[in-house]
């Protein structure tokens, strides 16, 4: 029951924010109904921990321990971003510009819901809609601040995610060609795991060849990442957050769902093209990091590279690599939107995009500068914090099954990723300040945001909750055959 | 046998005698679903007539190629007529002599002779058009090849008595998309050889935009008369192999009487007629192409021979 | 998806013909110069693939699929055009040449390229299952998906770009309706719905760029890119 009232309350909140009542009361009934959202989904998430599988409507409405992973970080990233919009939104928006800011929730509630919707349905042929409708929906989110870059950047969004979408919905259209050949009844994930051992190899590699580069547009793979540092870094801080954390996260949770069904068929190496396609993005990406000029670009291709390192992992195989993966997939999205609340702040406070306009942020304003540097070095793989520990634990995955040229080759670009994040981002928070601030303070919501993103990054870096570590395992385990 | 070498020679008669209708039919059609008031259907029959009774101009610097020319553009529609079904669903006397290829290779010989001629004068034009009609000329031979490619593979055979069988039995295979789209690369191809809107304006005055007809603005009295008529018989013979062998081969005579042949002749003038409707709604509807658009027409000429082959191939 | 014979009959050919047509219609959008061609290329392909539909679900004797050509029917030929009229504005009918990387000759060899390709692509699958109405719609659906990823890019201007994927979605469909005509009706009516979205957002991105930028032409706009 909990899985519909998830859906429900984001339309809901969506159309309530388009009524013209007061200058709050859009974004106070989006972050009541993302508060509520997430209260939901830590029921369902207790509820899958207590090994529950959840189940709406049969074959349509549904979902397990990996499906309820995501649902919870779209519910957390979908409130924190929420509050950090409430600031965000105050400042960018020029006072009396009201139906600007309803527009802006409508939209953005409307896109969370498509996010959410992701893993709590079963049905394979909506979950292509709905990957398709997160584009839809967001595109006009990225293109807010309605500048010449802002539109090119939409633009290249819709129109490269738009083609991937095509050969993903015919990738998708053969998976169900092959899985009625081979008798199976529901055309959802559980159903094509029990039919994958009969659809026919030929059917199976191309339907997942065709998935892999619509989806893999989406996800930013290179080489088809192009849009993506664009898009990323022209939206709003906020939208960026939901971007980065969970949109590309909740289609390469797609692409992760066919893992089980793809290794049925022993005539298709998966591993090695998830692998291969995540090496790629993860060196490319690590050495696009060192020359980037923009700091909302750094968190993009940031992005980027961990998608192929969560490709690499769930490529390694194994229980062990599975759950490396899965582990990746929560301490990406987390740290990722703390990083865009960073960077979105320190926009608010300067006006600009460059990095090297930012010097000394530690010292005009040092809530700014310690969450950018709490951001960049969590997101780098710092110790302290938890991408350290996912990523040590991948590492650890690989080694054991012994794949040392994976994951040498992984090393050395994260190594480099590392150096080239922590090269800028010490140069904007460390030094003299170059210039004053535009703005003398952060607005209390994006404060509020910032303290509530930082807790898990931090927390999860030294103790993960029991239900959190039982989700994670199932998860894992679902991932296997 | 001396039945089939008789159609044979009724069948160039045929051609010899109604081209000229036809050319004259195309005009009057045009002008009059232009509003305009067009000439008579036979004054084609008249303009020949009159040439042949003129004194014919050669140029001194001319060689023997110019006043060969129009012998040869005379003669090769009348070899390719002995080939080609145009009265008869069977094979006459002299077709054995060769298949759809050869007539059209025949037919290139009487194209290869008029651009010579056109350069033998030294008149700065005739150069011009022939080497424009070079160009269309060679930008048309790759579609030539795959239609042919392609209906010898569908028919098994490049003989058009045998390939004007293949798609009309069972009647559904008249659908099947590699003769649908042969038929319009076909038709795209008659367009641009016999130098129609939007290729080329048959009627055009000005010398600078003319492609096919500058080549023979040379010619005066006689050899004018065999351009004029060779060239509209080449027009007939191409519409009655697209016609006969690759559309419509109804209406032909099955049997061996005097009487069936006699009465094909006006069912494939009809045919021809029919054809020459869709010829004119296309040349009133469409301007005439900028020279360098013209190989974005031919290249989707050959794009539409290319889809029928591998439609039918696959 | 067990087709009744293998031979073919009136049913089959025609099907096929609106395949050949289909493939013929999506070389126009790559060859016509017009912004309004192109957008009449679209209907046109439309119209071929609501009809390919029509058939199949006769052959098939599928209520389904006939519900699935109604659909196609009414949204992409008239509603998405619509629909790009009002967003889009007069930019739409403008009578304006294209820009383009390549010209039209090489484009349209490249994309009888794609077509072959596309066939070596559909040949494995036809090899495993798979009858006289799938060896014609998925390899020309296929040629058309990749023929419209060409179209994006190869062509500079907003709206062809707009066609080129709602091309691809026709040529994903157009496959689609012969080996996965069991769809849950839903799935279809939200894919239809999905396109008119696209034809909406991509119109009023178009717009937008147009009161910006001051053109559509949105190869030239070259702000961003890799550092």
């Amino acid at each position: 029951m909990e899985l519909i009232f998830i859906l429900i309350i984001p339309i809901a909140a969506a159309l309530l924010s388009l009524v013209p009542a007061g200058k709050k009361f859009a974004s106070g009934i989006t972050i009541a109904g993302a508060v509520a959202v997430f209260i939901l989904t830590l029921r369902a998430v207790f509820a899958v921990a207590g090994g529950r599988e959840l189940t709406a409507v049969r074959n349509w409405i549904s979902s397990d321990g990996l499906g309820v992973l995501i649902l919870l970080l779209v519910a957390f990233v979908g409130l924190t971003s929420a509050i950090f919009s409430r600031g965000y939104m105050g400042r960018i928006v020029e006072a009396g510009k009201l139906r600007k800011v309803r527009r802006y929730y409508f939209r953005y509630n409307l896109f969370v819901f498509s996010m959410l919707s992701i893993p709590i349905l079963s049905q394979v042929s909506l979950v292509w809609v709905l990957v398709e409708l997160t584009t839809l929906l967001s595109v006009l989110l990225v293109s807010f601040e309605n500048t010449a870059e802002a539109l090119e950047a939409a633009w290249k969004y819709i129109v490269l995610t738009g083609m991937g979408a095509a050969f993903a919905l015919l990738g998708i259209l053969i998976l169900y060609w092959g899985m009625h050949i081979a008798g199976g009844e529901a055309f959802t994930w559980a159903g094509l795991i029990k039919a994958a051992p009969a659809i026919p190899p030929a059917l199976l590699k191309t339907a997942f060849i065709f998935i892999l580069i619509g989806f893999g547009t989406k996800i930013g793979l290179v080489p088809l990442h192009t849009w993506l540092p664009d898009a990323h870094s022209q939206a709003p801080a906020p939208v960026c957050a939901l971007l980065s954390g969970v949109e590309t996260t909740t289609v390469l949770y797609v692409v992760l769902r066919l893992l089980p069904v793809l290794e049925a068929s022993k005539t298709i190496n998966t591993g090695n093209w998830f692998i291969v396609s995540g090496l790629i993005s993860v060196g490319a990406a690590a050495f696009l990091l060192i020359q980037v000029k923009d700091y909302k670009r750094l968190f993009a291709f940031s992005t980027i590279e961990h998608m192929g390192i969560i490709m690499v992992a769930a490529g390694l195989g194994g229980f062990a690599g599975h759950l490396g993966a899965v582990y990746q997939i929560l301490t990406h999205s987390i740290t990722k939107s703390l990083s865009f609340f960073a960077a979105g702040s320190v926009f608010l406070l300067l006006g600009s995009r460059n990095i090297s306009s930012v010097k000394g942020l530690i010292k005009t304003s040092p809530i700014t500068g310690a969450a950018l540097l709490i951001g960049g070095l969590a997101i780098a793989g710092a110790p302290p914090f938890a991408v350290f520990l996912s990523e040590f634990s991948i590492l650890k995955a690989g080694i054991a099954g012994g794949n040392y040229l994976t994951i040498g080759l992984l090393t050395v670009f994260i190594v480099i990723a590392f150096c080239a994040l922590m090269f800028h981002v010490n140069r904007m928070v460390f030094g003299k300040p170059a210039q004053e601030p535009l703005n003398p303070g952060l607005p209390p919501a994006a404060i509020v945001a910032l303290v509530l993103a930082v807790i898990p990054v931090i927390l999860l870096g030294f103790y993960i909750p029991g239900p959190l570590n039982k989700l994670l395992l199932y998860a894992a385990s679902s991932l296997g055959r | 046998m001396i039945n089939k070498i008789v159609f044979n020679l009724l069948q160039v008669i045929v051609v010899m005698a109604f081209s000229p209708l036809v050319k004259g039919v195309i005009d009057y059609l045009k002008e009059t679903v232009q509003s305009r008031c067009g000439p008579s259907i036979f004054q084609p029959y008249l303009d020949i007539w009159k040439l042949f009774h003129k004194d014919e101009v050669v140029s001194e610097q001319s060689s023997w190629i110019f006043r060969f020319t129009p012998y040869m553009v005379f003669v090769t529609p009348i070899f390719v007529t002995l080939l080609i079904p145009v009265l008869t669903r069977y094979p006459l006397f002299f077709a054995f002599m060769g298949d759809m290829l050869g007539a059209g290779f025949i037919l290139a010989l009487g194209g290869f002779f008029a651009t010579l001629s056109a350069v033998d004068t030294g008149n700065p034009y005739g150069p011009m058009g022939a080497s424009r009609t070079r160009m269309v000329g060679f930008l048309a031979e790759p579609v030539f090849m795959i239609v042919f490619f392609t209906v010898s593979f569908v028919a098994g055979s490049t003989i058009p008595y045998i390939v004007q069988k293949v798609w009309v039995t069972p009647l559904s295979n008249f659908f099947e998309p590699s003769h649908v789209l042969v038929m319009l690369a076909f038709i795209m191809l008659i367009i641009a050889e016999a130098g129609r809107i939007p290729v080329d304006n048959p009627s055009g005055h000005f010398e600078l935009a003319m492609i096919d007809e500058s080549k023979g603005l040379e010619y005066s009295g006689r050899g004018a008369a065999l351009m004029k008529w060779g060239g509209s018989m080449k027009f007939f013979v191409l519409v009655s192999i697209f016609l006969n062998v690759l559309v419509t081969p109804w209406g032909l005579a099955q049997g061996n009487s005097l009487g069936a042949v006699l009465l094909a002749i006006p069912l494939i003038l009809l045919k021809i007629f029919a054809f020459i409707i869709v010829l004119v709604v296309i040349e009133s509807s469409f301007a005439k192409l900028r020279l360098f658009r013209i190989p974005e027409f031919l290249v989707a000429a050959f794009i539409t021979s290319v889809a029928a082959m591998i439609t039918y191939f696959f | 998806m067990i087709d009744h014979s293998a031979t073919p009959t009136l049913l089959t050919q025609l099907n096929a013909l609106t395949g050949g047509l289909f493939l013929l219609s999506t070389f126009g959008v790559i060859a016509v110069r017009q912004v309004l061609g192109c957008l009449k290329m679209f209907i046109i392909q439309s119209l071929l693939l609501s009809a390919s539909a029509l058939f199949l679900a006769y052959y098939y004797s599928s209520v389904h699929l006939l519900a699935v050509a109604a659909i196609a029917l009414g949204v992409k030929p008239f509603l998405i055009p619509y629909l790009l009229r009002r967003t889009v504005g007069e930019e739409l009918t403008s009578r304006r040449e294209i820009s383009q990387v390549l010209n039209i000759s090489t484009s349209l060899l490249i994309a009888a390229g794609l077509t072959v390709f596309s066939y070596f692509v559909a040949k494995p699958l036809l090899s495993v299952s798979g009858g006289i109405i799938t060896a014609v719609n998925l390899p020309i659906g296929i040629s058309a998906l990749f023929i419209g990823a060409y179209v994006l890019t190869v062509r500079r201007e907003a709206v062809p770009q707009t066609i080129g994927i709602l091309t691809m979605e026709n040529g994903a469909f157009f496959a689609g309706i012969s080996i996965a005509s069991g769809l849950p009706f839903i799935a279809e009516l939200t894919a239809a719905f999905d396109a008119l979205i696209i034809a909406v957002v991509m119109g009023i991105l178009i717009r937008k760029i147009h009161e910006r930028v001051g053109t559509t032409a949105v190869g030239g706009m070259k702000a961003l890119k890799e550092e």
